[in-house]
C-alpha cells in the first residue's frame, strides 16, 4: 500500500501547510502596512481672513468704543499740544502715549506729529495740500504723500481685496492702509509663520539657504 | 496502515476516516485562502457600478450630470457625514484667468498653504498641499536653494524672500499632453483642470509638471468632518479618492462664481492678485502694465504659465 502511504503523506503536508498558513494569516504574521504618521490639523488662527489691525472705520462700522479718539476729553482746545524733543531730535512721547512707536521713516526724521495731525484742531489730519480730513479717511492721507501707492490701492494692485473679482456678481471689499499698517510705525510686522509640510520619514534636510 | 486492510473497504477507496481527513485539509486551506483575501474586504471604497458605467464629462448630457452630481453628493455624505453641495461650474465666456504674486511684499507666513487646504477639502493626512512656499536667498533664483520646511520664530527673516508655488496654469501644459486617457485637460478660461472620476492614476502628470504642482493620492484623503467645505465643484474641490491626481484649479468652485481664490483671500499682505486679463481695468492687466513682472517660473522650459510673479519696491 505505497500509495495510500504517499497520499496520506501529501495530505498531511498539505494540511499542516494550510493550518500554518491560516494561523499566520489570522494572526496578522506578514503585518499591516505601518500607517504612517498622523498630521496634527493646523491651529483655525492660520486659516482667518481678518486683518492685523483694526481701522478706525471698522471701529465705527461694529459701533466699538471709540473714545480713545476723543483727543478734547484730556487736552484742551486752542491749546495746542507742544512737542518736546530730546538731545538727538528724537520725540519724547508723554505719557499717555507711551503705547506709540515712531517709526515712521527712515532715521527717525518724520518725528513731528503736526506732519500729519492738525495741531487747532486734534480731530482732524492735515496733508500737506491744505486738506482737512477726519479719522475715517485715514487712506488720502496716506496717500497725500505715497501717491503711487495710493493709485495703486485704487486700482485694487496694492493692498488686500476680497470678494467678487467679477464686479458684476458682487462687490468686492477693500481695507484702509491703516488695517495693515500701524501709521506710526507702517512697516508691516512680522509673525510667526504656519507648520510647514510634514513628511513622512522624518524632516529631510534642506540645502542650506546661505 | 490499518484502514488499507480494513476489511469494510468500498470499492472507490474512500472510507470515513479519509473522508474526515480529506474535508478537514479542504477546510483548513479554504480557512487560509478566506483569510488572506481579508484585506480586500476591509477596502471600503470600491467604485460602484453607476460610476464604472459614468461617460467622458465632455460627452455628459446635463441630465447625466445631474445624475452624477447625486452621486458624489450621497457618497461624500456617507463617507464624511457632511452633506455638500456639489456644481458642475463651466468657464465664462471672455474670461482668461490669470495669477499675479508679490515677490516684493510676501512675507512667506504659509497662510495661503493653509487656506488652501482647507477650501479644497485635501487630505489632513498624510498631508497634501497644493501650495509650497519656498524661502530663497535674496540675489538668486536658483531653485535648487530653496527651502520649504523653514520654521523660524518670525517671518520674514532679513535677507531672504518667500516665494509660493503652486499650479502655474500653463498655457502649453505637459501634464496635459502625457495625459493617456485625456483625464486633464485645459479649459478655455485658461485652468487646467483634473476630473477625478477618470484619472487612473498612472502619475505621468506628476513627473511631466515642471513645478511640482501636482500630488497624487497614496491613501484615501483623510478630513475631519468639521473641516469639509460643503461648497463643491465637480472638476474642483470635490474630495478626491485614492488612487487620484489633485492639483491647485485656480478655486473654480469661487472664482467661475466670480469670487477670489481662497489663497489671496487669506494673505495678511495682499501680495496676491487675481483676475480675468482680457479685462483691462482688472488688477492683473494694470499689474502686467504697470510693474516690473520678473518672469514666468522657469521661463526657459516653455510652458508659458499664467502665473506671473512681480516686483514694486
Amino acid at each position: 500500500m505505497q500509495n495510500g502511504r504517499k497520499t496520506s503523506l501529501v495530505l498531511g503536508g498539505l494540511a499542516v501547510t494550510f493550518t500554518a498558513l491560516a494561523a499566520a494569516f489570522l494572526g496578522d504574521l506578514p503585518g499591516r502596512p505601518v500607517p504612517p504618521p498622523v498630521v496634527p490639523l493646523v491651529d483655525r488662527a492660520f486659516l482667518s481672513t481678518a486683518t492685523v489691525r483694526i481701522s478706525y472705520a471698522d471701529l465705527v462700522k461694529t459701533k466699538e468704543d471709540l473714545s480713545d479718539f476723543e483727543c478734547y476729553t484730556c487736552h484742551q482746545k486752542d491749546k495746542p499740544p507742544v512737542l518736546k524733543y530730546d538731545e538727538n531730535q528724537k520725540l519724547v512721547l508723554p505719557k499717555a502715549h507711551r503705547d506709540i512707536v515712531m517709526g515712521h521713516g527712515t532715521h527717525g526724521r518724520n518725528n513731528n506729529c503736526y506732519n500729519c495731525h492738525n495741531e487747532s484742531n486734534l480731530l482732524l489730519f492735515q496733508p500737506h495740500d491744505g486738506r482737512d480730513l477726519k479719522f475715517a479717511d485715514s487712506t488720502q492721507l496716506c496717500g497725500s504723500c505715497h501717491t503711487p501707492i495710493l493709485r495703486d490701492w485704487e486700482s485694487g494692485v496694492h493692498g488686500r481685496t476680497s470678494g467678487f473679482w467679477n464686479r458684476t456678481l458682487g462687490p468686492i471689499e477693500r481695507k484702509d492702509c491703516v488695517n495693515c499698517h500701524d501709521p506710526h510705525s507702517p512697516k508691516f510686522p512680522g509673525r510667526p509663520p504656519a507648520p510647514g509640510p510634514h513628511q513622512l520619514h522624518g524632516q529631510s534636510p534642506t540645502p542650506a539657504a546661505t | 496502515m490499518s484502514c488499507s486492510t480494513s476489511p469494510s473497504d468500498p470499492a472507490d477507496g474512500m472510507t470515513r476516516r479519509s473522508f474526515l481527513r480529506t474535508s478537514a485539509v479542504l477546510a483548513t486551506g479554504l480557512a487560509a485562502v478566506a483569510s488572506s483575501l481579508k484585506p480586500l474586504f476591509e477596502m471600503e471604497d470600491f467604485s460602484s457600478a453607476e460610476q464604472f458605467m459614468q461617460k467622458y464629462y465632455k460627452e455628459m448630457t446635463p441630465e447625466e450630470m445631474g445624475q452624477v452630481i447625486k452621486r458624489i453628493e450621497g457618497e461624500v455624505e456617507k463617507q464624511y457625514g457632511v452633506r455638500p453641495h456639489v456644481r458642475d461650474l463651466r468657464p465664462m465666456d471672455g474670461v482668461e484667468f490669470v495669477y499675479a504674486l508679490n515677490l516684493s511684499r510676501c512675507i512667506g507666513c504659509r497662510k495661503c498653504v493653509h487656506a488652501c487646504v482647507a477650501e479644497n477639502n485635501q487630505s489632513r493626512s498624510p498631508e497634501i498641499q497644493d501650495i509650497r512656499v519656498l524661502k530663497m536667498p535674496q540675489g538668486t533664483f536658483d531653485m535648487d536653494r530653496g527651502d520649504h520646511t523653514y520654521a523660524p520664530e518670525s517671518v520674514p527673516e532679513k535677507g531672504f524672500f518667500y516665494m509660493p508655488v503652486q499650479c502655474q496654469q500653463c498655457r502649453n501644459p505637459p501634464c496635459v499632453k502625457v495625459c493617456p486617457v485625456h483625464a486633464t485637460w485645459q479649459e478655455s478660461d485658461g485652468i487646467t483642470v483634473i476630473d477625478y472620476d477618470w484619472c487612473i492614476g498612472c502619475r505621468y502628470c506628476e513627473a511631466a509638471c515642471p513645478y511640482w504642482a501636482r500630488h497624487f493620492n497614496f491613501t484615501k484623503p483623510s478630513i475631519p468632518a468639521d473641516r469639509i467645505n460643503p461648497d463643491m465643484a465637480y472638476l474642483g474641490n470635490r474630495p478626491r479618492k485614492q488612487g487620484v491626481m489633485e492639483k491647485c484649479h485656480f478655486c473654480v468652485q469661487r472664482t467661475r462664481a466670480g469670487r477670489y481664490p481662497a489663497c489671496l483671500e487669506v494673505c495678511p499682505t495682499g501680495s496676491r492678485k487675481f483676475g480675468n486679463i482680457l479685462d483691462p481695468n482688472s488688477e492683473v492687466s494694470q499689474i502686467l502694465r504697470t510693474k516690473r513682472v520678473f518672469t514666468q517660473l522657469k521661463e526657459d522650459v516653455g510652458t508659458n504659465p499664467r502665473f506671473y510673479y512681480y516686483f514694486d519696491v
